[in-house]
């Protein structure tokens, strides 16, 4: 005996989830790596690509918050959530370790862009509290690698855990959102460097970055392919949720979106085509802004995909 | 000397990871003490578990053989837990025994007979392992310290609906009144609280609803489970369920 109908209707979670699932996953993402380039070297330095992703890191995790604030059945409740805590549940953990993270965040933004801030007049009087701060490099450096890890894994377990979505419910997501986060905050690292701090195109530290997107893409695609593999060999719901691949308008998004504009644009771009038009600027942001959306689709799709298809 | 400052840096380290140990103390949604839970041994008393101190599992038997989808129970679930109008913590859903391509018994068509129609009731299964309970961020859903019962305290839900896209039988809702989410306690608050058995219980003119205390051995529903075969929905998830129905079953030839 079973029913097939429930008490709500259409997905639990809309799109706002999905933009913060994609807004969390940049942020982590994109302080992770500038911070892993800098400790790789053994340096601590205001790098162009450092002060990017601080910026990127902080704006993109409050715009995710208000995301997840406005998505509540009212908003003016989101106190209670920061009250009361349950140590069972992934958003609890999640709510705790953001309340370390966008702090310090704010905090490696204000050290990064030290010079940036004093220049403008009326923020002068900010540069001896951020010399201070400045002091805790080092701390603060290790710290917020570890908590930008966490908050790009717990994006992951968080929806991991519905257990009544076998798309969703794959031990494999945390790894698949840790490895797409790292691609996309690499990819929007590297435009806003060379856009807004005059980072060179084609210096050491841009080649770096670019240099580790694909193994992070490898990682990515390899993820998905687990994800498909163990749907299609699974139990009759695990092989209906795997249509999510083949059929509807979210099988559109993945293929279009998430594989084509994710993946296939920036590695065509790098790899075909004379010298000259690889080392464009037109090709160099587009690529970069390609990974970021298909990172977009990828989370559409997994939340749409994922919670339409239920067991 | 370097090995002092160690030893500095190791106490001002522990000192202080304890201290955020700590305050994790106060994670745990502390067990209230409800008047309503404490009342609810009332009916515990009535189905004759006496003065026993182990907690009651309380569960529901929804017999399909009896009922005829007349939606009494949903009426009596949207006054007695004082829902907006239409909503209800529970549903029928109606289903067809007919085997598509095979002559219907009673009016011998192969395809679109209506004839034998059952209903399935859509509910809560109230869980002994319940998702909604493990993932709520606020300890809103939780498991009634006195009753064992799946529960909401709606002055602690945040309305986030994590709790809804982890129940793997979507039995939860958003009460657009309260704007937090809500699920069947069995009248917890407002039935079980007067010593009264859930409203759809009592509404149901077919006796198709059982309603009682598992750990009782004397309990009616423990007393019909000893001799009738159940099911539970989708067992091998492993939430372990409290309600249990029972199947139709065919006449004999």
């Amino acid at each position: 005996m079973d029913f097939t109908i429930g008490l709500t209707e259409g997905v639990a979670w809309p799109w706002p989830i999905a933009v913060y699932l994609f807004l969390a996953g940049i942020s982590g993402g994109a302080v992770a790596v500038a911070i892993c380039m800098n400790l790789f070297r053994g340096v601590h330095q205001d790098t162009p690509i450092m002060k990017a992703a601080s910026l990127i890191g902080f704006v993109t995790i409050v715009l995710g918050m208000i995301c997840l604030v406005l998505d509540l059945t009212n908003p003016l409740f989101f106190w209670r959530i920061l009250v009361y805590y349950n140590p069972t549940s992934v958003m609890s953990i999640g709510v705790m370790a953001l309340l370390f993270y966008i702090p310090l965040v704010f905090v490696l933004m204000l050290v990064s862009l030290r010079q940036e801030i004093t220049s403008i007049g009326c923020l002068k009087w900010l540069d001896p509290t951020i010399g201070f701060l400045a002091k805790f490099r080092v701390a603060l450096d290790w710290i917020v690698l570890i908590l930008a890890i966490a908050i790009c894994a717990y994006t992951g377990f968080l929806i991991s855990a519905l257990i009544r979505f076998p798309l969703i419910n794959t031990a494999v997501l945390p790894a698949l959102f840790v490895a797409s986060g790292f691609s996309a905050g690499c990819a929007a690292t590297k435009v806003l460097a060379a856009w807004l701090f005059g980072a060179d195109r084609h210096g050491e530290d841009l080649h770096a970055l670019h240099a580790a997107e694909w193994p992070i893409m490898a990682v990515e695609a390899m993820c998905l392919l687990m994800i498909i593999i163990a749907l299609v060999s699974g139990n009759e719901a695990a092989k209906a949720a795997a249509s999510a691949f083949c059929f509807g308008l979210w099988a559109q998004v993945f293929w279009i979106g998430a594989v084509g504009i994710g993946f296939i644009v920036p590695l065509v771009l790098s790899f075909f085509g004379s010298r000259n038009f690889r080392d464009s600027a037109a090709v160099f942001y587009t690529s970069g802004l390609a990974a970021i959306c298909g990172m977009m689709c990828l989370r559409l799709f997994i939340i749409y995909a994922g919670q339409i298809n239920s067991i | 000397m370097s090995l002092q400052i160690d030893r500095r840096k190791f106490l001002a380290g522990t000192t202080a990871g304890s201290l955020f140990v700590l305050t994790l103390g106060g994670c745990k949604p502390e067990d209230k003490g409800s008047p309503q839970a404490a009342k609810s041994g009332a009916l515990g008393a009535k189905t004759g578990s006496g003065g026993t101190t182990a907690r009651p599992h309380y569960a529901m038997v929804f017999d399909q053989n009896k009922c005829i989808g007349c939606g009494l129970c949903k009426t009596a679930c949207n006054e007695a837990n004082d829902l907006p109008k239409g909503r209800s913590r529970l549903l029928l859903e109606r289903q067809s025994t007919h085997v598509p391509g095979t002559p219907c018994p009673q009016c011998g068509k192969l395809e679109g007979c209506d004839c034998e129609r059952v209903y399935v009731r859509v509910s809560c299964q109230q869980c002994q392992d319940a998702p909604c309970v493990r993932v709520c961020p606020t300890g809103a859903a939780h498991v009634d310290s006195k009753t064992g019962i799946v529960t909401m305290d709606p002055d602690r839900c945040v309305g986030c609906k994590y709790c809804i896209a982890a129940c793997p039988y979507n039995v939860r809702f958003i009460n657009e009144k309260t704007k937090t989410a809500e699920n069947c306690d069995f009248c917890l608050k407002t039935k079980l609280a007067n010593g009264e058995e859930p409203a759809c219980v009592q509404a149901c003119r077919h006796g198709a609803l059982y309603f009682g205390d598992l750990n009782d051995p004397q309990s009616i529903i423990s007393r019909l489970l000893r001799v009738k075969d159940t099911v539970r929905i989708r067992p091998h998830l492993g939430t372990e369920p409290s309600l249990r129905y029972i199947p139709v079953t065919k006449e004999g030839v």
